[in-house]
C-alpha cells in the first residue's frame, strides 16, 4: 500500500466545554454539544491550532515519502483555507501578499451544502501542489467574519465549521519512483507512476532477452 | 462469473434491536464480525484462487447528533457521525497527517447514499488490490453517543425502520483463472482492471503470450480506451476542463 489516497477532516464541533482533542474525533451527546468561536481574521492551523480534532504534531514528511496535495474544501462559504509549506503561503493576491486563501463559496464542503456545488475546482487544485521529503505542511482557515458559537440544541450540520484535505500519499519504494519523475519533468500522478514502473518493467525485460555481446556468449565454458 | 463486482451493504436498523446492539461510540468495529447489524460468521479472507481490487467505500454523512427526530418517545431518525477505516491484514490504509492510524474517511467526504447536496469528495483512487491469502476488513467508528442519548431520556425505544448507520463497499472480485492473471498484471506493474485482465486473456487466446510485445499493445490498447471514454463523456455532458485539454 505504497500509494494511498488519503483525507483529514477538521471540525469546530465538540461536547461542552471542551475545544480542542488531539488525534480523534470527539464523542458527541444531543443537546450537549457546542462549536468552537472562530475570530474574523485570525488563522486557526487545523492540524496544531488547538481548535476542534487536531494532532499533536505538524504534518511532516519522512525522508522516504511525498505528498501530492490535490484537494481542499471548507465550509461556511465565509470561512478560508490557505495551505503552507514550511514558512511558504500557496495562495497570494496579485499583487504577491499572501491572501488568507480559497473560500467555502468556491470548494463547499461537503458538496452541495446549503446548495453551493463544487464546480471550479472539481478536479483539485491544478496543478496539485507537492510535497518534498522532510518538508512540515499544514492547512490555516481564516474566517472573514466572525463565527458564533452555537450551543446545545441550536447546533446542527449547517452552522459547524469544517476542513476537508485530500491527498495523495506516496511512501516506500514508489517516493523513489516520484523523485525520478519530478527530476524527469514529469506530473506526479498515480498514472505516472504506473507507467513509470511499466517502463522499468519493460525495459528489465529487454535486458533479460537482448542478445549478449560476443564476448560472453562465444566464450569457453568454463566447468 | 470469474470476474464479478461486488458490494456489501452493511446496516443497523431500528428491527429487533436491544440496547446489547448499538455500538458503544468513539470504538471501531468491524462490519463483517463484530455482530452488530447484518454481520458475517468470519473475515473476509481472499482465497489462494481469487484476487480483490476494493473500488469505493463510504458511510452515512452527517455530524450533529442533534439531527434526531423522536415521536412519542420512539426514535425515528438518526445521525451516527461515522468514519470508516479499511484494514489489509493488521494494516490500517487511512494515516493521519502524522503518519498515525486514523479512524478513516468520514460520511461527509464520501457519503452513502449519495443525495444532491451530499455529494462525494473523495474517490479511492488508485484502488486497493487484496491479495490471495491476505484478509480485509472494512472497520467502522461512530462518534454520536445513541446509548447515552438513551441513558439521558431522549427516547424510550426505536422505530423498526429507523437507519442508524450504513455502510457501502464496492469491489471487484477477480476468481480462477482470472485471477491467475491479474497476479501476472500486477507483477509487471501493470493497473489490475477489468479491461486490463480480459485484454491479456485475449492475448494469451490469440496465442501471442506474454512477450515484450505485450506492453506496447497494452499502451496502445489503454489509449484506445482513455479516447473512446473522453469521447463518451464528451457525448453525455460529463466532461471536464482536462477533456478538453489537447495535451
Amino acid at each position: 500500500m505504497a500509494v494511498r489516497r488519503q483525507a483529514f477532516e477538521w471540525r469546530n464541533v465538540m461536547p461542552i466545554g471542551e475545544t480542542v482533542i488531539l488525534n480523534n474525533h470527539p464523542v458527541l451527546v444531543p443537546n450537549q454539544v457546542h462549536t468552537v468561536p472562530l475570530r474574523a481574521g485570525i488563522p486557526y492551523d487545523i492540524f496544531v491550532g488547538n481548535v476542534g480534532n487536531t494532532l499533536d504534531v505538524p504534518g511532516e514528511l519522512k525522508a522516504f515519502q511525498y505528498i501530492v496535495l490535490d484537494a481542499v474544501a471548507v465550509s461556511p462559504p465565509t470561512l478560508q483555507a490557505q495551505i503552507y509549506v514550511n514558512t511558504t503561503r500557496y495562495f497570494q493576491n496579485p499583487d504577491r501578499t499572501v491572501s488568507q486563501g480559497i473560500s467555502g463559496n468556491i470548494v463547499p464542503y461537503p458538496n452541495g451544502k446549503g446548495g453551493i456545488i463544487n464546480y471550479d475546482y472539481q478536479e483539485g487544485l491544478q496543478p496539485a501542489l507537492y510535497i518534498s521529503p522532510l518538508q512540515v505542511w499544514g492547512v490555516e482557515v481564516t474566517p472573514l467574519e466572525d463565527i458564533p458559537e452555537y450551543t446545545g440544541a441550536d447546533v446542527t450540520d449547517a452552522n459547524i465549521a469544517f476542513c476537508y484535505v485530500k491527498y495523495l500519499l506516496i511512501d516506500g519504494v514508489d517516493a523513489l519512483v516520484a523523485k525520478a519523475l519530478i527530476d524527469a519533468g514529469w506530473e506526479l500522478s498515480v498514472h505516472n507512476i504506473r507507467k513509470y514502473k511499466e517502463i522499468v518493467a519493460k525495459n528489465h525485460i529487454f535486458a533479460g532477452t537482448s542478445k549478449l555481446p560476443d564476448t560472453i556468449s562465444e566464450r569457453k565454458r568454463r566447468v | 462469473m470469474a470476474i464479478r463486482g461486488e458490494l456489501y451493504e452493511w446496516e443497523l436498523t431500528g428491527n429487533e434491536l436491544t440496547l446489547a446492539d448499538i455500538p458503544p461510540a468513539g470504538q471501531e468495529f468491524s462490519i463483517f464480525t463484530s455482530g452488530y447489524g447484518n454481520s458475517l460468521n468470519q473475515t473476509a479472507l481472499v482465497s489462494e484462487d481469487s484476487f480483490v481490487v476494493i473500488n469505493r467505500i463510504a458511510c452515512t454523512p452527517g455530524v450533529s447528533p442533534n439531527n434526531y427526530e423522536v415521536v412519542g418517545g420512539i426514535l425515528t431518525k438518526w445521525t451516527p457521525n461515522m468514519f470508516v477505516q479499511i484494514v489489509i491484514d493488521t494494516t490500517g490504509y487511512y494515516r493521519d497527517p502524522q503518519n498515525l492510524y486514523q479512524s478513516g474517511i468520514s460520511g461527509m467526504a464520501s457519503p452513502y447514499p449519495m443525495t444532491v447536496n451530499r455529494i462525494k469528495y473523495y474517490d479511492l483512487f488508485p484502488p486497493i488490490y487484496v491479495l490471495p491469502d491476505q484478509t480485509w476488513d472494512v472497520r467502522f467508528t461512530i462518534y454520536n453517543d445513541l446509548l447515552k442519548a438513551y441513558e439521558n431520556g431522549l427516547f424510550t425505544n426505536v422505530d423498526d425502520k429507523i437507519v442508524l448507520a450504513q455502510v457501502f463497499v464496492d469491489y471487484t472480485l477477480y476468481n480462477g483463472t482470472d485471477a491467475i492473471l491479474a497476479r501476472k498484471l500486477l507483477s509487471l506493474g501493470v493497473p489490475v482492471t477489468i479491461d486490463s485482465v480480459q485484454w491479456l486473456r485475449q492475448l494469451i487466446l490469440q496465442n501471442k503470450g506474454l512477450d515484450t510485445e505485450t506492453f506496447d499493445f497494452y499502451l496502445k490498447a489503454v489509449r484506445e480506451i482513455a479516447k473512446k471514454a473522453k469521447e463518451q463523456r464528451k457525448l453525455q455532458g460529463l466532461a471536464t476542463i482536462s477533456d478538453y485539454d489537447p495535451s
